[in-house]
């Protein structure tokens, strides 16, 4: 009986030091998103971008043979939150990157990436500060400041010389109202007042009208929530001037709204070949929109840097990673980019919402 | 113009707040309870409206569904969690923490059920505005102030012209002796709350179908509807009524001459000057 057990206990132990060796391997990272809260419309979006991503380079094999695991924290789009979540998962998962989103919670985590030498990817906020927040963040997206320039340039292309400003009283949105306040008239355009909205507020109707009752012919808007309430609410309230925006518009409802009919917005362009929409859409029921592709591509990014670190038989380390990143330079995901800084730089387009589709206007380059 | 559309958009959203302040008020000047969950029941009420509205049910239906949902629910909280607590004697404190409690398991079972998005909530009619006087109002807001000004009167009839109403405010004056005279204040404390439940429910169903739903979203109209109702008189339905008004309509003025982000801090200045001024409220309760 003795003799059976000592059998039996040597096969568990070498059943778990195999299972242990294998796990080994995986190569865990870290998403940090807003899964509940007023920003999960774009946050699960940007979840499902990574996860079809991960599980495409799993089927394939993972990064070298290595799988790669992404654990995900829900920081409601809070910074508290997400600062609890980055230590959580730097400190007992012991992950080298983590993906972030959110311009105040990924501010909030920058000093900490810095500190713990830890990657922050961040392929959805646009907060001006985060292209010099840290060493280790990198940012897939251009800033607001970087759309908002080009999105001056083309209402001046068009005349639209008056704007007011509507803002989110948030990090993102203060950058959105600082770069309109400093490219806007820079551009030879004259602004004629501006209205703060809180997070998660869908009574625009003040606002707007206000706004109205400073005649612009340009509402600038830099909010990252409520939109098609802010969108329905212009249309009832019978508003003429036209609405600008920047990728923050992306927001399928809206887009599908008849109300938002007309709005302009700048778009990182980002495009997927149609068998990867079909195939985010089978295993999501989901569009693939824009957020989804974009986390899709800061995966492969960070696949590919992944890949570079396994090549040189270097560890697995925030600080390897990000070298990586700077040494290949150019990627080519969905959409071309290169980082000659830590936020990267590629086309933009000026889209119109019409016909509850986003049509493209026209092309252009941040400058 | 924008005076006159933005003291229009006032009353709109003062009429709403106003039902909330005055259904709070009828439990707090019955029951003596800080029933924060009422913002939970707030917040259900829409969701249970959309639930049936998406699912086929008349619009009306839906509401009324919903209306009845609330009233039940209300009378739950007060039979199964403040009647057990009152049993064991509890404080004021606990049973404002078991409250809070309630709100808190209320939002995130919506949450929950729902998904914490906003989630937009729109039948035929809802969108569709009217030029009144040079002012546009959706049918919403319009359907919105009729109903706040109905609640409002019919509150005020039922209160002093019913023998239920009279009976309600013979036990929120003397629980004791209406205890001793057979007026049954545990029983009229259950109807309470699915009165105050069932009113709470009328704005509940109509703010989400102009401003979306979402699962948090009932704290901030409580939180105006409690200054409405102290600074208007602690069991003046007419003061809570009249000072919610009062409150969204300064809210929404004050933006022609101060930035948005300051119209809560309005608010709050309003309630101090009150309590600095007259701290028994506006309307002294009769």
């Amino acid at each position: 009986m003795t003799q059976k057990l000592r059998i039996v206990l040597a096969a568990l132990v070498s059943t778990l030091a195999l299972a242990g060796a294998a796990m080994a391997e995986t190569v865990r990272l870290g998403a940090i998103l807003p899964l509940t809260g007023p920003g999960a419309v774009i946050g699960t979006q940007q979840q499902r971008g990574i996860q079809l991503a991960v599980e495409q380079i799993n089927a394939k094999g993972g990064v070298l043979g290595n799988p790669i695991e992404v654990i995900f924290e829900d920081n409601q789009a809070k910074p508290d939150q997400s600062v609890l979540s980055f230590n959580k998962l730097v400190d007992l998962q012991h992950v080298p990157m983590i993906f972030s989103a959110y311009s105040g919670p990924t501010l909030a985590m920058a000093p900490l990436a810095t500190r713990k030498k830890i990657l922050l990817v961040n392929g959805g906020a646009q907060a001006d500060k985060l292209a010099d927040a840290s060493p280790y963040l990198i940012n897939t997206i251009p800033t607001i400041g970087g759309e908002v320039e080009v999105m001056v340039r083309y209402l001046m292309s068009q005349g639209k010389k008056t704007g007011a400003i509507l803002f989110e009283n948030d990090a993102a949105g203060i950058s959105g109202r600082d770069n309109y306040l400093k490219y806007y008239p820079a551009g030879g355009g004259t602004l004629v007042g501006q209205e703060p909205t809180q997070f998660g507020q869908t009574d625009f109707r003040p606002a707007l009208l206000k706004v109205g009752a400073a005649n612009p012919q340009v509402m600038l808007v830099a909010i990252t929530a409520g939109l098609q309430q802010m969108a329905q609410q212009y249309k009832q309230l019978d508003q003429k001037y036209q609405v600008a925006g920047t990728s923050f518009f992306a927001d399928p409802q809206t887009i599908a709204d008849p109300a938002a009919e007309g709005f302009i917005h700048t778009q990182v362009r980002i495009d997927a070949p149609a068998e990867l929409a079909d195939a985010f859409k089978k295993k999501f029921d989901a569009n693939f929109d824009f957020f989804a592709k974009q986390y899709y591509n800061a995966t492969l990014v960070v696949a590919k840097a992944l890949e570079k670190v396994l090549a040189d038989k270097q560890p697995v380390t925030g600080e390897n990673l990000r070298q990586a990143i700077f040494d290949i330079r150019s990627f080519q995901g969905l959409i071309p980019m290169e980082f000659k800084s830590n936020t990267a730089t590629m086309v933009m387009d000026i889209n119109v919402m019409r016909g509850g589709k986003d049509v493209r206007l026209t092309e252009m380059k941040s400058e | 113009m924008i005076l006159l559309q933005l003291l229009i958009n006032g009353l709109v959203t003062g009429c709403a707040l106003g039902v909330v302040a005055i259904s709070f008020s009828l439990v707090y000047s019955t029951i003596k309870i800080f029933h924060v969950a009422h913002a939970g029941v707030y917040t259900l009420a829409g969701y249970i409206a959309w639930s049936l509205s998406t699912r086929g049910v008349p619009s009306l239906l839906a509401f009324a569904g919903a209306i009845a949902f609330c009233a039940l629910v209300g009378a739950g909280i007060q039979q199964f969690l403040y009647r057990q607590l009152e049993r064991r004697r509890a404080s004021h404190l606990v049973v404002l923490i078991a409250s809070l409690g309630m709100l808190a398991v209320i939002q995130n079972l919506i949450a929950g059920i729902y998904t914490p998005n906003i989630l937009q909530f729109q039948i035929g009619w809802s969108q569709t505005t009217l030029r009144v006087a040079g002012v546009l109002l959706s049918y919403t807001q319009l359907l919105t102030v009729a109903m706040g000004i109905a609640a409002y009167l019919g509150m005020m009839f039922f209160a002093h012209r019913t023998a239920l109403g009279k009976r309600i405010r013979a036990v929120a004056s003397n629980p004791f002796l209406a205890d001793i005279t057979r007026l049954e204040p545990k029983r009229v404390y259950v109807i309470v709350i699915a009165i105050a439940s069932a009113v709470v429910a009328l704005p509940g169903v109509l703010v989400p179908l102009d401003f979306g739903l979402q699962p948090y979203s009932g704290v901030n109209a409580l939180l105006t509807a409690t200054i409405a109702m102290i600074a208007g008189g602690i069991g003046s339905i007419s003061g809570a009524f009249f000072l919610a008004i009062g409150i969204a309509v300064v809210q929404n003025l004050s933006l022609l001459v101060i930035p948005g982000e300051w119209s809560i801090g309005v608010t709050f200045f309003i309630f101090v000057i009150f309590m600095l001024f007259r701290p028994t409220g506006l309307f002294t309760a009769r």
